[in-house]
């Protein structure tokens, strides 16, 4: 579904990304995980087509990255600590706008169905800088999922979030993943990231340095093997 | 450019627009600065009314590129509000659909202004400056300092001195679109009854700086906007 080779990424002359593979397979949960400055995000952004590799090859559901960035943008869903909503606009208008950008049939229906799944239905003509950061966290999964992605790009979507908010994107998550989607998630939070993955990757300076399946390996032993990786 | 292409042209100036009615605030501040100019060259020129005249054409010019610059800030660094622009960036329609959008949007909010400086203008030189031929010129002219000032806002809006480098690069970069419609306006303003002969070349200036802007937005915008 997701497959990198050799992807590089250098700002002038400073490398962020240094020859990265991987590959995602079509309904696979990953987590990223790696200390600040290890290009997680450089490589998210990438992945969504915001910024573009300096070397390497990205294919995604088949199709390749930065040459057929159209198609492949139908298909992702970007959710992000920034919410990419605006303010102004009423919840209803936001996924409206989004709704109409991916020209998706009946967008009045979808905007309402996507708000009544996300809980929001009740606030929907409230503007969204109105909102709770929860509540915003909420109404930007559905702005990441209106058009019904089949790959899910999460990018610290965690930030912020009090205890309760938190629940309730792990349960959107679990959802999301149990309707078949693939979803690849960056986050600091190891252990959250742990439980919720498939597998669990770990980005380090640039390259990836490792990887864990989650099946029968304790947190304990999760955690020891991230250490491990980074040289903490 | 098929139906999709201005589907998404259209969605991008609704967004705007909505936003516009919620806040009001990429007009009004176009609007309040516009006044406070108006009163200002006003009260400068009090004792001259054949000065204020003479030189109301230019004045009307320079309301509109600085409120133009306002505007443009605005309406651009909207979207850099929870990077509301990489929503637009990853949602799958043709780049240049983003600036045709803007560029439709700013336009609407200058001739806004532009219909309320005419009056002003009239009301303060006595000169015939409400006629459909001016405004006419005066939305030639918008048009290709918009479109210039949309691709250059966006190289700059992401910059720390953006509030500087905006008129820095805009203004001499829209210097002879504003010149040629400046000089249509006091050809029209000073002898309403002007043949084509007396403002064609200038028009003709306005029109082809507004297609090469356009053309060149059109196709560079996208890589204003990747990084």
């Amino acid at each position: 579904m997701i497959s990198l080779s050799k992807l590089t990424k250098t700002y002038g002359l400073v490398p962020v990304l240094r020859g990265v593979n991987l590959q995602v397979q079509e309904g696979e949960f990953v987590t990223l995980v790696g200390p600040n400055g290890a290009g997680k995000s450089t490589l998210m952004r990438i992945l969504a087509s915001l910024i573009k590799p300096s070397a390497g090859e990205i294919s995604i559901g088949g199709w390749s990255l930065p040459e057929q960035a159209g198609r492949v943008r139908r298909h992702l869903g970007y959710i992000s600590h920034q919410s990419l909503l605006y303010g102004e606009l009423s919840a209803l208008d936001n996924l409206l706008f989004f709704a109409r950008l991916y020209q998706l049939d009946s967008p009045e229906k979808r905007a309402e169905t996507a708000l009544r799944a996300v809980g929001l239905y009740g606030r929907r003509h409230d503007f969204v800088r109105t909102f709770s950061r929860g509540m915003t966290q909420r109404l930007t999964i559905a702005r990441g999922t209106i058009h019904e992605p089949d790959i899910l790009l999460l990018d610290e979507p965690y930030t912020g979030l009090d205890q309760s908010a938190i629940e309730t994107l792990d349960q959107m998550l679990v959802n999301l993943h149990s309707e078949g989607r693939t979803i690849l998630l960056i986050t600091h939070d190891l252990l959250h990231g742990w439980r919720l993955a498939n597998r669990v990757v770990v980005l380090h300076k640039g390259r990836l340095v490792g990887e864990i399946r989650q099946e029968n390996v304790a947190e304990e032993d999760f955690l020891n093997f991230y250490r491990e990786q980074i040289g903490a | 450019m098929n139906l999709p292409f201005w589907q998404s042209v259209a969605t991008i100036v609704w967004k705007d627009l909505r936003l516009e009615r919620n806040t009001g605030r990429t007009v009004s501040v176009m609007l309040f600065f516009s006044l406070a100019a108006v009163i200002t060259f006003n009260l400068a020129l009090q004792g001259d009314l054949a000065a204020v005249r003479n030189v109301g054409s230019g004045l009307l010019w320079v309301t509109i590129v600085l409120a133009g610059t306002l505007g443009l800030n605005r309406s651009i660094g909207s979207e850099q509000e929870n990077q509301a622009l990489d929503g637009l960036l990853i949602a799958p329609i043709h780049r240049a659909a983003i600036y045709v959008g803007k560029v439709i949007s700013v336009t609407i909010f200058t001739a806004v202004l532009e219909v309320l400086l005419l009056f002003l203008f009239f009301i303060f030189t006595n000169r015939p400056f409400l006629q459909p031929a001016v405004l006419g010129v005066l939305l030639l002219g918008t048009v290709g300092y918009v479109g210039a000032g949309v691709l250059v806002t966006a190289m700059t809006v992401q910059t720390r001195a953006r509030d500087v480098l905006l008129p820095v690069l805009l203004l001499p970069l829209t210097l002879p679109v504003v010149l040629a419609a400046a000089s249509a306006t006091a050809v029209l303003v000073s002898r309403p009854d002007a043949a084509w002969s007396e403002i064609g070349f200038a028009v003709s200036l306005v029109v082809f700086y507004d297609v090469l802007i356009l053309v060149s937005g059109f196709f560079t915008f996208q890589f204003v906007v990747e990084q």
